[in-house]
């Protein structure tokens, strides 16, 4: 936390009307409109050559040789590298002290461990010559097949076949616990339960794939990647590459969403610029989607060992929680391992409920890597909790509106320590909850009369409360330090304002919501703001779009460098005016002296002196008007105190969902018959775009309730999937219009009460779902345990209720 | 694999593209959206599946709504292609670029060609019906928005009511 850390627009600023809390219309959407927006895709440079890289097309093996002699005799080939080329280019930053050392080369040597993990690399004239020639080395490479490990049993078994020699076991993390106080409570409680819920492999998916186009010009790098962190992708290369990191520029195009999955270094962000510089040739490649599928990353792939000690009031004493997640081969930097310690740190959710012992594992299978998509980890702890009250509201006969009630947060108790040491600065918990039950209520009422007369139709409900960890440390992830991210801002001589971020933009809305930020941080029509980010050299470093944190982290770090030109701009308009810099305030875009409207002088005239008219700046005035403000959250920790708890997050977001749905009983069909979100993110930068996060939230939280599935062959470790025809994506006939409304409890904490909201929406609707289709269902006793809950498993759960002769 | 490849075979391509007549000799298994993307050079149309799955590369041949990925250039041989660079005039957006933009129908933005197309390829008299427009929206894939707001931009276009 920095001293100067500013909460709020300058004092000594005012405006007619405020930005900040509009909904104004996005300035990104023309271009998208138009087809003009430049996606990695849409750049060609001159001389350019493209890639195929070759993968994997077994789970498990050792390499014993590759011909790539077939492959350069095809015409248009230009080279074809593979791992041996370029074995001593590391992709894993040794960072992370509580894992197990991941040695990744950028291609894979001798060794393969997930069906999609590249080894080689073909340079040709076009794509399709490319990829005719990566088909020409995969069938002339001959693997040496390793028994496989398809899931996390095989990967625990006393004689599993291990991924990394050096290991003595398939623990990337291996954190068991013990608490006493939940060992107590489970010997005094009047009962316990135990039970395993699961969340399924899938992932974020956006609808544009990867890429990466690389040049290099004497000495001098330029990379165009589809990336979420263009600093860090850069600051990796670097390390990774011993290129002078001066000599490397980043620069994101137009993303086609992202959502986490493009977070990481990714072996091609490092192999292109190495081809570029062997070659002498700019060198372009475009993942297509059966790469993407099998090569960006996976996650939720998590199973949760619950036991739960309770009383005859519906009191719940103690949980125990045993989460392990599958983090498929680990070859991936960030590797996949923080998911699950947000799991163990959430999953009480919006629930005052601290006696939680949580054991941390993951383990290596041989599936694709897993990491980072919306919402890591807090999706699979919702529904481990909603699950875990949901089970004990039924076995105490207790109402399950009612025990939600006993246990959400009250604002009273804020800031609230959670189990794990996340630090719930504020929200409205309790009140969202019962408006998401008036709201929910009328609709149930609605959709039971239109099934009345249906025998065959049953209708439920389900609720979750959640919190969004928002704003979270770097650390956990990737082991660097930091939580901060950047803005500077230039007036330039017309009095326009340019600001750069350090922050990315993946189609949520940024250069919009900054431009208001800045508008309204100097006084100034957001008109007259211009963005640019996501390219290391005009951009100030920072760390990334990611963790729901550039609300955040934009508004400080705009305030901070606002407050600083501000401080200038008072200096030289004072000097114009012949008064006190003290004196000196901003109304509608014009310096004067407080008390007296004129004579005033503009932003164009002060930055004109600041920088070509310097005769007009006070004597001793350091010329131009150009200030960075670099913010740390206040509030943010990177690693546990003594006692083990860490606040990893800067602020908090809650909601409260609720869902009614109908399930047609001979068929399994499910659907969503209405949805409802009560969300507090704190202040509202930007209310339309806020909503239309939270409608994309939801939407992903629906896939990964009800629907994709990465599903492997147990015998092989072979992927089920490698297409959208088996992975199933949701369409606009499987998302239900919902109803969104807003509390706004601003952060005592964070710039301007802002807290984040990238996450939120996709918490929610897996636990919903599965209470409401247990609720549909109870008179056939039938228990949701796992996503996704499609019609098959629900025809399966009605078979194992009727034959297992009621277990609940 | 030159010579046994039909799929190198050069074919002569000429097409009407947004009004403007082109002739290219091009390889015989060369995509349609690879044609109106890499050798027109129109980049608005996307591709984000390249198995006729998402929708993201919808244009409009004759008339009809295609996928151009799953499309050879050498099939659409002396048709008229329109693309989402062919919807605004002189820069005044249509009414439904207009609606997407007013009620937020869009994020990333890589999606909403392959939905103006699809939409642009009907006659919204068919489509006056809640259900019909989700079921015709069903056939494009958005992975920002949920649906919710291109919904809303459709019915507030066409008059539907949502």
């Amino acid at each position: 936390m920095t001293l100067d850390s500013p909460m709020r627009i300058n004092p000594m600023i005012r405006h007619r009307a405020s930005h900040i809390g509009r909904a104004v219309p996005r300035r990104e959407d023309r271009s998208s409109l138009m087809g003009r927006q430049r996606y990695i895709a849409d750049l060609k440079l001159p001389g350019m050559l493209e890639v195929s890289f070759v993968r994997s097309t077994e789970p498990h093996a050792r390499i014993v040789s590759i011909d790539t002699g077939p492959a350069l005799a095809l015409p248009g080939v230009h080279a074809v590298f593979t791992g041996a080329d370029l074995a001593d280019v590391e992709l894993f930053p040794q960072k992370i002290l509580y894992i197990q050392p991941v040695h990744q080369p950028a291609l894979a040597v001798d060794r393969v461990r997930y069906v999609g993990s590249p080894y080689a690399a073909v340079v040709a004239t076009d794509r399709y010559v490319a990829e005719d020639a990566a088909t020409l080395v995969a069938t002339h490479t001959e693997f040496d097949p390793l028994p496989t490990v398809a899931d996390l049993d095989q990967a625990l078994a006393d004689d599993a076949p291990r991924l990394f020699d050096d290991w003595p076991d398939n623990y990337l993390v291996n954190f068991p616990a013990d608490k006493p106080e939940v060992r107590k409570a489970f010997e005094e409680a009047d009962h316990t339960f135990s039970d395993t819920y699961v969340s399924q492999r899938q992932t974020g998916l956006p609808l544009e794939c990867r890429g990466v186009l690389a040049d290099e010009v004497d000495g001098e790098f330029t990379i165009w990647t589809s990336t979420q962190s263009p600093h860090i992708v850069r600051t990796t290369i670097a390390e990774m590459t011993g290129i002078p990191e001066p000599r490397i520029r980043v620069i994101v195009p137009a993303m086609g969403g992202g959502f986490g999955t493009k977070t990481h270094i990714y072996p091609e962000d490092v192999v292109m610029p190495w081809i570029a510089r062997k070659l002498g040739r700019p060198v372009r490649w475009l993942e297509d989607r059966f790469e993407n599928l099998v090569s960006a990353v996976h996650a939720r792939d998590q199973r949760h060992d619950v036991d739960v000690a309770y009383d005859d009031d519906g009191t719940i004493r103690a949980i125990r929680c045993k989460a392990y997640c599958d983090v498929g081969s680990g070859e991936i930097f960030m590797p996949g391992t923080a998911t699950v310690f947000v799991t163990g740190g959430v999953l009480t959710g919006g629930y005052d409920f601290r006696n939680m012992e949580v054991h941390h594992f993951c383990v290596v299978t041989n599936k694709t890597p897993s990491g980072a998509y919306r919402g890591f980890g807090t999706p699979e702890g919702m529904f481990v909790m909603e699950r875990i009250i949901d089970r004990v509201a039924h076995l105490t006969g207790t109402d399950r509106v009612e025990i939600r009630r006993r246990m959400i947060l009250q604002e009273e108790q804020m800031p609230y320590i959670m189990h794990g040491g996340g630090r719930v600065d504020s929200g409205s918990h309790a009140k969202g909850f019962e408006r998401a039950v008036e709201m929910i209520g009328e609709s149930l009422e609605r959709v039971r009369a239109r099934y009345a007369d249906d025998p065959d139709v049953r209708v439920g409900v389900g609720y979750t409360n959640y919190v969004e960890p928002t704003t979270p440390t770097y650390h956990l992830t990737t082991g660097h330090w930091a939580g901060y991210d950047s803005a500077t801002l230039r007036v330039d001589p017309d009095g326009a304002v340019r600001v750069g971020l350090g922050t990315t933009a993946l189609g949520q809305g940024t250069e919009t919501t900054a431009a208001q930020l800045a508008a309204d941080a100097l006084g100034v029509d957001p008109d007259d703001v211009t963005v640019v980010m996501g390219d290391t050299d005009r951009a100030p470093y920072g760390l990334g779009a990611w963790g729901s944190r550039s609300a955040i982290v934009m508004s400080g770090s705009i305030l901070m460098a606002a407050d600083r030109v501000m401080t200038k701009a008072q200096e030289i308009a004072a000097h114009m005016l012949e008064a006190a810099a003290d004196d000196i305030v901003l109304t509608d875009g014009r310096f004067h002296v407080a008390g007296s409207d004129t004579p005033t002088v503009t932003w164009s005239q002060v930055a004109t002196a600041a920088w070509v008219r310097t005769v007009d700046l006070p004597q001793g005035l350091e010329p131009g008007l150009e200030m960075s403000g670099y913010f740390e959250p206040p509030e943010l920790e990177h690693l546990p105190g003594m006692d083990g708890k860490v606040n990893a997050a800067a602020s908090w977001s809650n909601g409260a969902h609720a869902g009614v749905v109908s399930v047609r009983v001979s068929t399994g069909e499910i659907k969503i018959e209405d949805y409802v979100v009560v969300h507090d993110c704190g202040t509202m930068i930007n209310p339309m775009i806020i909503d239309g996060q939270v409608h994309g939230g939801v939407a992903q939280g629906i896939a990964g309730a009800m629907f994709e599935h990465f599903q492997y062959d147990p015998e092989t470790a072979r992927p089920l999937f490698a297409s959208f025809m088996e992975y199933l994506y949701p369409t606009c006939s499987d998302v239900p219009m919902m109803t969104v409304e807003h509390f706004e409890t601003p952060s005592p904490d964070q710039p301007l009460g802002v807290k984040g909201c990238g996450e939120g929406g996709t918490i929610g609707p897996a636990a919903v779902v599965a209470g409401a289709v247990d609720d549909a269902l109870s008179d056939l006793g039938v228990e949701i345990k796992a996503t996704p809950v499609t019609p098959s498993a629900i025809r399966k759960a009605i078979r194992e209720a009727a034959d297992g002769g009621g277990e609940r | 694999m030159m010579d046994t490849n039909p799929g190198l075979r050069e074919v002569d391509v000429s097409v009407s593209i947004n009004g403007t007549q082109v002739s290219h000799r091009v390889p015989a298994r060369l995509l349609l959206s690879d044609f109106i993307r890499d050798v027109v050079g129109l980049t608005g149309t996307h591709v984000g599946c390249e198995h006729g799955y998402c929708g993201a590369c919808t244009v409009i041949v004759d008339g009809d709504a295609i996928r151009s990925c799953s499309t050879l250039a050498a099939q659409i041989d002396g048709s008229a292609i329109r693309t989402v660079e062919d919807l605004a005039t002189d820069g005044e957006l249509t009414p439904m670029q207009q609606a997407f933009h007013e009620n937020h129908a869009m994020q990333c933005g890589f999606c909403t060609a392959g939905f103006l197309m699809t939409l642009e390829s009907v006659d919204p008299d068919g489509y006056q019906e809640k259900e019909q427009v989700i079921d015709l929206l069903s056939g494009n894939l958005c992975r920002c928005t949920g649906y919710h707001n291109i919904f809303n931009a459709v019915c507030s276009t066409w008059g539907v009511d949502s």
